[in-house]
């Protein structure tokens, strides 16, 4: 175990620092300053810049580990952002989703309406084809009343030529019986002269 | 099939099986062809599921009529009709279940059989052919319950009209005849060559192709195809497409009428033809709409070809499945 984790830290230290030229080396480089400068020999002036020389590469370190720190927030933040736009994006997909089903029914509805209103067209072209009700009643009512009025004309002329026959009838009567009582006379004077004449022979 | 068959081969007729999921296919020389629509419409699909799962011979003649019902494929050939199981296709049994032939008056030639629509109130078949009548066959008990007469000449087409319980048919003799379904009456005949908006005589008079909707007759073969008012026996449109229409159906606010001509026509209820789609065929017979699945919801039809058109869109070919 104490291996395979030591085998991990070394391969983290190569991928972050691999050649050495940064912070390792850094600090390395301040180690051995300070070593050095604890044990040197040498003149204060000497010591002074080396004591300077290592507070600037203090400074440097402590530099880059706050800039370390602050790209660590950033990715932080922008890992967060980033979660706060999927679930926006996921959002926006199912309510798309939902749309596209309601304009999809919607669709279905509106061809049925299309296809009653086109029944209706093609309903309405062939009844307009017909004439119109009204107008069919009157011109009925004006032949009805035509036709009474024919009717009661032809009752009239019929009633005309019952009169006019009768009439004749009588007359056509009256002629007969004349005639016949003037025959009747007639004969009746043929036999008084018949009678007279055999009867005066008679004699 | 050599290549001679292949190329004079016709589609006549086509039916979905009740989950949607096959499509079988009868020709002219009496086979039926059984197509896994799931198989050519899934992402994986490859060359061959294009190609039929089963074909067997179903009759001696061709398969003008293909009909399926819950669970079973009915096919007219021949002058007989037999029924298969479709769970028994799928799994390649090709036994009839039943074979039945109705009695004919004359034993000389036996009239094939032409067109057939279930009656779904009382749970019959009904199919007219060659010998001038409309038989209805009763599915529950397997007899035939009656003869309806009256056509001059054979019967090219029949259709039910579910709501008022009527049954139509057109034939050759250019009459549409309604007949009440109880009492088997001829209650109207329409003789559509006699309006002079529908017809056309340099085609004739016949009817080819029939089907309703309850309150609408869509009609047409000789005379052009034209949409009636069943109620008030009157013409409404007249659609102008050339050709004599062999089969149509309504769909949703459209129509959709296949014919002489490469080409399925889809029209207005108005009467005017908004878009002609090509297909392989020079010519078409049938036309299918797939209403039992909701996947797999696509348009079929075939014709003078051993290619069968699929539409998954109704505003293009997709793929074509062959014998």
């Amino acid at each position: 175990m104490g291996a395979v984790t030591d085998d991990e830290v070394i391969r983290k230290r190569l991928l972050i620092d691999g050649d050495g030229a940064g912070d390792d080396r850094r600090i390395n480089v301040l180690l051995k300053g300070f070593t050095k400068w604890c044990n040197s020999p040498g003149t204060p002036e000497e010591g002074f810049t080396q004591y300077q020389r290592m507070m600037g590469i203090l400074a440097q370190c402590e530099f880059s580990m706050g800039k370390t720190l602050m790209v660590y927030d950033m990715n932080l933040r922008e890992m967060e952002n980033y979660e706060k736009i999927y679930t926006n994006i996921e959002q926006n997909i199912t309510s798309a989703h939902d749309k596209i089903a309601e304009c999809k029914k919607e669709i279905q509805r509106a061809k049925r309406i299309r296809k009653n209103r086109q029944e209706y067209d093609a309903l309405a072209k062939v009844i307009q084809q017909h004439p119109d009700r009204h107008e069919t009643l009157k011109q009925l009512e004006a032949l009805d009343k035509e036709l009474q009025q024919l009717s009661r004309i032809k009752e009239n002329v019929d009633a005309k030529l019952e009169l006019r026959k009768k009439q004749f009838h009588v007359l056509l009567s009256t002629i007969q019986e004349l005639q016949q009582t003037l025959e009747n006379d007639d004969k009746s004077d043929n036999d008084e002269n018949s009678h007279e004449s055999p009867a005066q022979n008679g004699e | 099939m050599g290549p001679v068959e292949l190329l004079h081969m016709s589609v006549f007729s086509q039916s979905f099986s009740p989950c949607g999921r096959f499509l079988a296919a009868g020709n002219n020389y009496g086979e039926i062809a059984v197509f896994s629509l799931s198989a050519a419409l899934s992402p994986d699909a490859t060359a061959l599921s294009q190609k039929p799962v089963l074909t067997f011979t179903a009759h001696e003649g061709p398969v003008f009529s293909l009909l399926s019902t819950d669970c079973h494929l009915l096919s007219a050939g021949n002058g007989e009709i037999s029924c298969w199981s479709w769970s028994e296709l799928i799994k390649k049994n090709v036994k009839p279940l039943w074979t039945k032939r109705p009695n004919y008056k004359s034993s000389l030639e036996i009239p094939e059989i032409n067109s057939m629509a279930i009656n779904s109130r009382d749970n019959s078949l009904v199919f007219g052919g060659g010998d001038n009548n409309v038989h209805v066959l009763d599915l529950e008990h397997g007899v035939f319950k009656s003869v309806l007469q009256g056509h001059s000449d054979y019967v090219h087409c029949v259709s039910v009209r579910d709501r008022e319980a009527e049954i139509l048919s057109g034939g050759e003799d250019g009459a549409v005849r309604v007949w009440d379904s109880r009492t088997g009456q001829c209650v109207h005949c329409i003789e559509v060559h006699k309006y002079e908006s529908c017809a056309r005589p340099q085609y004739g008079k016949w009817i080819s192709c029939l089907t309703t909707d309850s309150d609408w007759m869509l009609c047409g073969g000789g005379p052009s195809l034209s949409l009636w008012h069943l109620r008030s026996l009157s013409p409404t449109s007249v659609f102008p497409l050339t050709g004599c229409q062999r089969q149509t159906t309504f769909y949703q606010d459209m129509i959709l009428a296949v014919g002489e001509g490469p080409a399925v026509s889809h029209c207005l209820l108005g009467g005017e033809v908004k878009a002609q789609i090509p297909c392989t065929p020079q010519s078409l017979n049938t036309l299918q709409l797939n209403t039992n699945s909701t996947e797999h919801r696509v348009l079929t039809v075939g014709g003078s070809s051993d290619h069968i058109d699929v539409f998954t869109n109704l505003s293009y070919r997709t793929f074509s499945f062959s014998f």
